[in-house]
């Protein structure tokens, strides 16, 4: 990447956002009126589904206790996701009780069986070697590259968080930090065609230190910069300038916001210190000071790992969902008390869901489409949308014969719907998803 | 960043590679390497050979070493490269020392109680998490004399990998990596066995306990090593040529070199097997936790029925643990992929991120063959790479070529170029600020994949998958600490603490502005730092405040170390 195009992705932070001029952005703010937030939540690792989204009723629950074995969580424990209507099917994992009360509020739908597909596919069409099938399937890294692109191969190199934002950059022209970021490291889903998500510190300063105001010490900071132009005829020399040139110009905006003494979207989150905590208190600090910075329209990533519970499964994800829990149940609350809860929607994504049969270790080990939680106000909650997978090793949804579920829904139509909420046209979601014309059905309408 | 797009690469790679690679031409670095395998291996004499270029003999040492010293300057220009790297290939391991096994759960006088210095927060620090062994990593990095086996054993770390976030225990831990420095140079297939066999290895990918499949209960072989040791340690996904670059099907698609039914097949293979017994104790399936030692089998829980493995190849049912080891181990190994896969991770972490093809496959030639009718010599894989024309030369001039260094080399190359010291306390805090905890990778795909592009391009770029804003200001901040503040003070609480510092008093006496640089350039960078750049710095130095001549210095060595140009190592 050359310096120019990293100037085009910054927008206009590279021109406004010197040191010391927060307080002219706040004067050339957005109007706050059409602001809009995407808040990927990627669970890391493979989440085991299968034990997030438990069938309720007498059979179903037998048919899962009697296939899960030792992984199978006991019935009671189960909190009841009661649907429109009256109807209850299914249960949540015991420790997601806050977001049981979402539900029960209307701000979370569920998403079954979601996975990278390049056509809708049967399984006999699966077993066939004329049909086109995503790459590498079971692999974390590359099922991971394929949900973060919504594109079944590996080949790709930018992903559909990324391309969205390329298509709305006409929302973020007085942005003054570039339209995603990211508290979970460099990812694909928040990389663009030209552009890449501002990596941010869940923790600490965000700044660079050892400067004083003193001549020498402004001497050696304009060298530094100065620097960061020169020798750009080296591929990789000119990609850690340009890293460097969004880290001084972006650090600048948002230090400032990071390690605010006491923001309203703080209180949520008091006494909550896991790291997918922090990671969303960093993210709605960065939204409650929208209007200051002048997005329009944001795509954020967190990340929560260990989800590869080959091993110890129910102890390891129970654990893991009893922090993933109150942090989300946390930045809930944070959007709705800095009035932006219609304006900012969390989902889930992950590589894969886990063999619905356990293995001899007292875990579960790579498979395919997975359930997915959509959080927010503007959500149609209350619903599972999509189909549950038959639950049955060797099932029409099994492509084998240890259940792993061939997805019902594409990744691309999840996130078609996410997008056009986001705003994307149904041009530019041809841009943002090229591969959602292969799925003729209408994507799921939980916004 | 998780692209794998080997096959679309390597036409560009081929083209801008076959222009422009082996910048040396010219210099007598070039002329000092063996080219053409299988004449590289060590064992055979050297042709007599020109004395490298101190621009030659600096660039090997960085790609050797954890930084430059005056010393080994010296030596690599007197007695040559092919000298120094097979004397090298012979220093012992500088090993982890001083740790012995403690029990999974920590004794309840022992925890993180939030009070520094007192002995239970010392226990649970110095016991059961590795940060003395990162520690250790740092000193060795620092000061050992086997200082291209400790750079080739932390690459292997990156491939074979075991994280801390599982592995806690400092024994444990101490003892994987030593096994990584004394095969740094032995033959992958015993790198290979002692990996699949370490207790460590095995509670991190749940080889140890796995049992045979349990048809009452409904349960399979845990799958986790039974795939990671193809897709990771050995030959990845997909069908390679010996240049690394993909092989394709009829219609242009990739070629899996294995699918979920030879997964399941190598997973059957890797039971039966358990911790080795604590002392006094006899084996036993379900041993507890123990670190010290190599895995034991036990057969009752060994899967009996024939299994399925690479390209068809089954094994005969009811097989021993051990033999059945065997079969598995040796097809993995024979598997062509195994050279150009292993070769090109170990030039990228070595020499450059982009490779040319033809690289790749003089290196898979020599992984195929040392010489000496041997596959798999990993000693002589590593001396290939190293005195490869694409290695070798004063200035590459590829724009591709390089690679950024990671947080690792980062910290060290300046204390051991300017003559500082560390006691890695500070090394591996900044280290891991920087996105790299020594044995700390956030999962077996380790810090970065070798696949990881730039942005919107096609040039790979490990490294660059963690760098981003908040390490690069990381980068940047630490220069300053090292630098310009003086450095970080002894920590109390550990025994021989020395802090970390670099006196810059010997370039302080050198006060026009323009030879300072240059002295820097020379010895950090081996004088690649541009005029333009050069220009810049020494215009800063010339503002500094003349009667404080360290100040200067500081700023000279500041602005080199914090640049992109020096990040980059060409």
């Amino acid at each position: 990447m050359k310096r120019r195009s990293f100037l085009c992705h910054a927008g206009a932070l590279a021109g406004t956002a010197a040191l010391g001029q927060l307080g002219s952005l706040a004067v050339s703010a957005g109007t706050g009126n059409d602001y809009k937030a995407l808040v990927c939540i990627f669970l890391a690792g493979g989440n085991d589904s299968n034990n997030m989204i438990v069938p309720v009723d007498t059979a179903g629950y037998a048919n899962y206790a009697t296939v899960r074995g030792d992984l199978a969580l006991p019935q009671a424990g189960l909190l009841p996701l009661q649907e429109a209507g009256g109807v209850l099917r299914y249960g949540l994992h015991p420790n997601l009780s806050g977001l049981q009360s979402l539900w029960s509020s209307g701000s979370l739908a569920v998403v079954a069986n979601v996975g990278t597909l390049v056509q809708p596919l049967t399984k006999a069409q699966y077993l066939s070697t004329a049909t086109q099938k995503p790459e590498s399937l079971f692999s974390h890294i590359d099922q991971q590259h394929e949900m973060q692109a919504s594109i079944a191969s590996v080949s790709s190199n930018t992903g559909w968080g990324g391309r969205l934002s390329d298509q709305l950059a006409a929302m973020n022209l007085n942005a003054s930090v570039p339209p995603m970021i990211s508290t979970g490291g460099n990812n694909l889903f928040v990389t663009g065609a030209a552009s890449q998500a501002l990596v941010i510190p869940t923790s600490g300063s965000f700044g660079l230190n050892g400067f004083t105001s003193s001549a020498g010490d402004t001497a050696r900071r304009s060298a530094l910069e100065s620097l960061l132009n020169v020798d750009q005829g080296a591929d990789l020399v000119a990609a850690a300038e340009n890293v460097m040139t969004g880290a001084l110009s972006s650090s600048a905006v948002l230090n400032p916001i990071l390690t605010a003494s006491a923001p309203t979207v703080a209180a949520p989150f008091a006494g909550l210190t896991t790291s997918i905590a922090k990671q969303l208190l960093a993210i709605a600090k960065v939204i409650e000071a929208r209007a200051t910075l002048g997005a329009q329209r944001q795509v954020f990533l967190a990340v929560l790992g260990s989800f590869d519970t080959h091993t110890d499964q129910i102890n390891q994800q129970g654990s893991l969902f009893s922090q993933l829990d109150p942090a989300l149940t946390a930045f809930h609350t944070a959007m709705a008390d800095i009035g932006a809860g219609s304006d900012v929607t969390s989902f889930t994504l992950s590589d894969f869901s886990r063999t619905f049969q356990p293995n001899t270790g007292g875990g579960s080990d790579h498979a395919w489409g997975s359930h997915q939680l959509v959080i927010g106000d503007a959500v149609k909650g209350q619903v599972v949308y999509g189909t549950m997978p038959e639950l049955a090793l060797g099932s029409p949804d099994d492509e084998g014969n240890e259940g792993r579920w061939i997805p019902s829904i594409a990744v691309d139509q999840y996130a078609a719907t996410l997008s056009s909420w986001f705003g994307a046209s149904p041009s530019a979601l041809s841009l943002v998803l090229p591969n959602l014309s292969a799925f003729p059905a209408a994507p799921p309408a939980f916004l | 960043m998780l692209c794998k797009d080997y096959g679309r690469l390597t036409a560009a790679l081929a083209a801008s590679m076959l222009l422009s690679a082996c910048g040396g031409g010219g210099s007598s670095g070039g002329a000092s390497s063996t080219a053409a395998p299988p004449s590289t291996t060590p064992t055979t004499t050297p042709p007599a050979a020109a004395a490298p270029t101190v621009a030659d003999a600096s660039r090997l040492l960085e790609q050797a070493t954890f930084g430059v010293t005056a010393s080994d300057l010296a030596n690599v220009q007197s007695i040559g490269i092919d000298a120094y790297l097979a004397a090298q290939l012979n220093v012992a391991p500088s090993q982890y020392t001083g740790f012995s096994y403690t029990p999974h759960t920590a004794p309840s006088t022992c925890k993180s109680d939030g009070t520094p210095g007192d002995a239970a927060s010392i226990c649970a620090r110095d016991q059961y998490s590795n940060f003395q062994v990162q520690r250790q990593f740092f000193i060795h990095a620092l000061t050992g004399p086997d200082q291209l086996r400790q750079r080739v054993a932390f690459a292997l770390s990156q491939i074979f990998v075991v994280s801390n976030i599982e592995i806690y225990e400092a024994y444990g831990m101490a003892d994987y990596q030593n096994m990584l420095l004394k095969d740094a140079f032995a033959n992958y297939r015993t790198l290979l066995q002692d990996v699949t066999l370490s207790p460590v290895m095995g509670h991190y990918l749940d080889m140890a306990n796995n049992a045979k499949t349990n048809a009452a209960a409904g349960t399979e072989p845990n799958e986790n090593y039974g795939r990671e040791v193809l897709q990771l340690m050995s030959i990845g996904v997909n069908a390679l040529n010996a240049d690394g670059s993909l092989q394709l099907d009829s219609s242009g698609a990739p070629i899996p070199t294995y699918d979920q039914a030879v997964v399941d097949g190598f997973s059957a293979i890797f039971t039966g097997w358990t911790y080795p017994p604590l002392a006094g104790a006899t084996a036993k399936w379900n041993d507890p936790i123990n670190f010290d030692g190599v895995m034991v089998s036990v057969a009752a829980q060994h899967e009996p029925a024939s299994k399925l493995l690479l390209d068809g190849l089954t094994t005969s049912a009811n097989q021993t643990p051990e033999q059945d080891l065997k079969t598995a181990l040796d097809d993995i190994f024979n598997h062509p992929n195994v050279g150009p896969f292993i070769g090109k991770q170990l030039i990228q972490h070595l020499v450059t991120s982009n490779p040319s093809a033809a690289y790749v496959a003089r290196i898979s030639a020599v992984f195929a063959n040392n010489g000496q009718g041997v596959r798999g010599d990993l000693g002589a894989v590593v001396t290939a790479i190293l005195t490869d024309p694409e290695a070798r030369g004063d200035a590459p001039t590829a724009t591709d070529y390089g690679h950024l260094r990671e947080p690792a080399e980062f910290v060290t190359a300046p204390i051991r170029s300017l003559g500082g010291q560390s006691d890695g306390v500070y090394l591996e805090s900044a280290s891991a600020a920087m996105g790299q905890p020594i044995y700390g990778a956030p999962s077996v795909f380790n810090y970065y994949p070798p696949s990881n592009l730039l942005p919107g391009t096609s040039t790979l770029a490990p490294e660059f998958a963690i760098a981003n804003a908040a390490t690069a200001l990381a980068r940047a901040n630490f220069i300053n600490t090292v630098i310009v503040q003086g450095g970080v003070a002894a920590d109390p609480t550990v025994t021989g603490s020395t802090g970390t510092s670099i006196p810059l008093n010997s370039f302080a006496a050198t006060t026009d502005p323009t030879a300072l640089v240059a002295q820097f350039n020379q010895t950090l960078m081996h004088g690649s730092l541009s005029a333009q750049a050069s220009a810049i710095i020494a215009s800063a130095v010339a503002s500094q405040n003349a009667a404080t001549p360290l100040a200067g210095a500081q700023t000279a060595a500041y602005l080199i170390l914090s640049s992109g140009q020096y990040q980059v190592e060409r």
